[in-house]
Order: structure tokens, then C-alpha cells, then sequence
């Protein structure tokens, strides 16, 4: 006899080692709250949503932004702006979409291709904001640069003094630590998200695919 | 929610509780893990009883939910031990004064069984609850010839531990 058939043979036979649990204690339980995966995945998504919309707001209403608001910025931001609220509309949708199909009643493959299908439109939601934020940055330094009349005043005196190329480098290179540090701290984020919640999922979907070859 | 359907709930469940038992069995190795993923499954399983149709036998929708819930949905809770060590140094003492008792023998098998992983747990649970290919490859998602070729090498590899 192979060994699974010996373990067959005891596996139906010990019925009654289980605990029994009473009509109650299991109503009990049906009234906890859950504590799977699909719920974190939910709520750190919302987040990520409202970090993002939470951002474009408090860039808008500081005051250096207020000062930005007087130049001639329309034509450059006002489709920007609402490119990107279409874009927030069109993701939030296909989240929702994604979400609502995750289903434990389906085969474990697919449960497991819808919950990261979720994940992925999140993902391209906020690698989209790294992009728009790229973008934004290029443009502001461009009508900055163009219009303010601060910085054209110290570009000016930078030039009286020889210094064009330094103050441009600063100028620059402080844009570029600040989209680092910002990039910096959303890869760890997500290294988090994908190294504790998502680990066990990931492993197993590699495995159920790597049978399939 | 209504309460009749809560009623007609929590009877089947009671009814067939066994089935959860049996998958918390595999993939949990002491008390409260154990009672931790019976609650997760009962909540996951709760959750989809609304689309339940009666065209599904109930307990065959249960290895479903369970097993997905158990693979996939569920969280290790932070009072979870890992008795990982423990096992693996008491498994050494049994290999050693083997004797081909079948008492012996399965519990060596149960402790091979719980060194597979998730996916090989859930075919070894399918096959073991009498399922045919079908029903297995349908569960997990995988062809059956597959869900077969996997199981064949399930088979070796506990073969090897139990021969080694």
C-alpha cells in the first residue's frame, strides 16, 4: 500500500479527535471581524488613494504654491490638474472593478490573479503620481525659472557674480534630492506592503504557475 | 443580514465543522493557530454564503473557501508559534528508532505532510478527503494531468522520507 493510502485510511477514520464546536460558539464567530489579507489590501490601497489626493492639496495651499498662482501658469497647469483628476477617476474605478471581483469562492489561481490584479492598479496609480510628479517638478522649474521675478533677480546677480552654473546646480540638484527622497520612501513602503502581506500569496501563485509548465 | 440565513449558516457549519478542522489541521501546527484559521474560514465562508446556490453540494463549496482561505487569504496572527525546530528535532529522534509499527509510520507521515507547501498541502488534502483529479485540478486552478503529475511527485517525496 503507498504511504498517502496508509494516511487516507487514518485520516477518515479519527472523525471524532476534532473538537466540536456548539451552534453559538460558531455564531460567535460569524459576528468577528476579518482579518485576511483582502481587507489590508483594501485599506492600505484607500490610503495610498488619499495620500496621493492629500499630497495635490497641501502643494496647492502652501505658500510658496500661492505666490506660483500669480505667474502666468494656466496653459501648463490646468490641463495638468485635470488630467489628473481624470486619472484618479479612471483608477479609482478599476480598483473598485478589481476589488469586487476578488471572490473566494473561485479556483485558488484566479482568486489569487484577482487579488494582485487589485494590487497592480494601485501600483500604476502611484507610479502614475511619480510621473506627474516628475512631470510638475520639470514645469515648475521651467515657469520659475522663466517668470518669478525672485529667482530671475538671483539668476541675475549669479551671473553678475559668474556664478550661473553653480546656482542652476543647486537649483537642480535640490529638485532632484527632494523626488529622490520622495521615490526613496515609496519604494520602502512597498517593499513592506509586498514583503510582509503579500509574501505568502506571491510564493504560492509561483507555485500553482510553475505547475502549470 | 437576515437571520434566517444566519441560522441556516451556522447549522450546516456546525453540521459539517469537520471539513474546516481537517484544513486547519494541515496548515497550522499547534492549538491556537489552529483556532485562529477555523475563525478566519468561518468569517470567509459567512462572507460567501449569500452567493451560496444550492446547485453546489455545501461541503464541496467548503473545500473551496476553506482552502483558499487557508492558502491565500489568511494572515498568521502575531501569537502564531513557530514550532518549526521543535518538529524537526523530534522528527529526528523518530526516524532513528524507527520500527515499522504503522503507528510509527504515521506519524512520520504527518510530519513529512506538514514540511510541504501550501499548494502541495492542499493536493495531499484534496486527495485525502477522496476527491477525484477533477475536483482537484478545478479547485486549485491547474490541469488535471498536472494535479496528477504533482501528485505522483508528492508521493516520492514522502516515499524518500519515510525510506530514506
Amino acid at each position: 500500500m503507498d504511504e498517502l493510502d496508509l494516511l487516507k485510511k487514518d485520516w477518515n477514520k479519527d472523525d471524532n479527535t476534532y473538537p466540536k464546536l456548539t451552534y453559538n460558539e460558531i455564531y460567535k464567530m460569524i459576528l468577528k471581524k476579518s482579518s485576511s489579507i483582502v481587507k489590508w489590501i483594501f485599506i492600505i490601497s484607500l490610503l495610498e488613494f488619499a495620500f496621493w489626493i492629500i499630497i495635490s492639496f497641501l502643494l496647492k495651499d502652501n505658500e510658496s504654491m500661492k505666490r506660483f498662482d500669480q505667474l502666468n501658469t494656466d496653459p501648463i497647469f490646468v490641463p495638468l490638474i485635470v488630467l489628473g483628476y481624470i486619472i484618479l477617476a479612471f483608477f479609482f474605478y478599476l480598483f473598485f472593478r478589481n476589488y469586487r471581483k476578488i471572490s473566494t469562492t473561485d479556483n485558488a489561481k484566479i482568486l489569487m490573479e484577482n487579488i494582485l490584479k487589485t494590487r497592480k492598479t494601485v501600483r500604476q496609480y502611484v507610479a502614475f503620481n511619480l510621473i506627474y510628479l516628475v512631470i510638475t517638478s520639470i514645469a515648475i522649474i521651467y515657469i520659475e525659472i522663466d517668470q518669478d521675478q525672485l529667482i530671475i533677480d538671483k539668476i541675475e546677480a549669479a551671473a553678475a557674480n559668474g556664478e550661473v552654473f553653480k546656482f542652476y546646480a543647486v537649483f537642480i540638484g535640490i529638485t532632484i534630492l527632494f523626488l529622490a527622497i520622495t521615490i526613496a520612501f515609496l519604494l520602502l513602503f512597498y517593499w513592506l506592503i509586498y514583503g510582509l502581506l503579500l509574501k505568502r500569496l506571491n510564493r504560492n501563485y509561483k507555485e500553482l504557475k510553475r505547475l502549470e509548465f | 443580514m437576515n437571520k434566517e440565513l444566519e441560522h441556516n449558516f451556522v447549522e450546516l457549519l456546525e453540521k459539517h465543522q469537520n471539513i474546516v478542522h481537517k484544513v486547519c489541521r494541515l496548515y497550522t501546527n499547534n492549538y491556537d493557530a489552529h483556532n485562529d484559521l477555523f475563525q478566519e474560514i468561518t468569517i470567509q465562508l459567512w462572507k460567501a454564503y449569500p452567493k451560496f446556490r444550492g446547485d453546489a453540494k455545501f461541503s464541496t463549496w467548503m473545500y473551496r473557501v476553506g482552502l483558499n482561505t487557508a492558502i491565500t487569504l489568511y494572515r498568521k496572527s502575531k501569537r502564531t508559534i513557530n514550532t518549526q525546530d521543535f518538529n524537526g528535532v523530534e522528527f529526528k529522534i523518530k526516524a532513528e528508532n524507527y520500527d515499522d509499527t504503522e503507528e510509527q509510520q504515521l506519524k512520520i507521515l504527518y510530519k513529512a505532510v506538514h514540511q510541504l507547501n501550501d499548494i502541495e498541502k492542499a493536493l495531499v488534502f484534496l486527495y485525502l478527503e477522496d476527491k477525484d483529479y477533477r475536483e482537484i485540478s478545478e479547485t486549485l486552478g491547474i490541469s488535471e494531468v498536472n494535479a496528477r503529475v504533482k501528485m505522483n511527485r508528492i508521493k516520492t517525496k514522502l516515499k524518500t522520507i519515510l525510506n530514506p
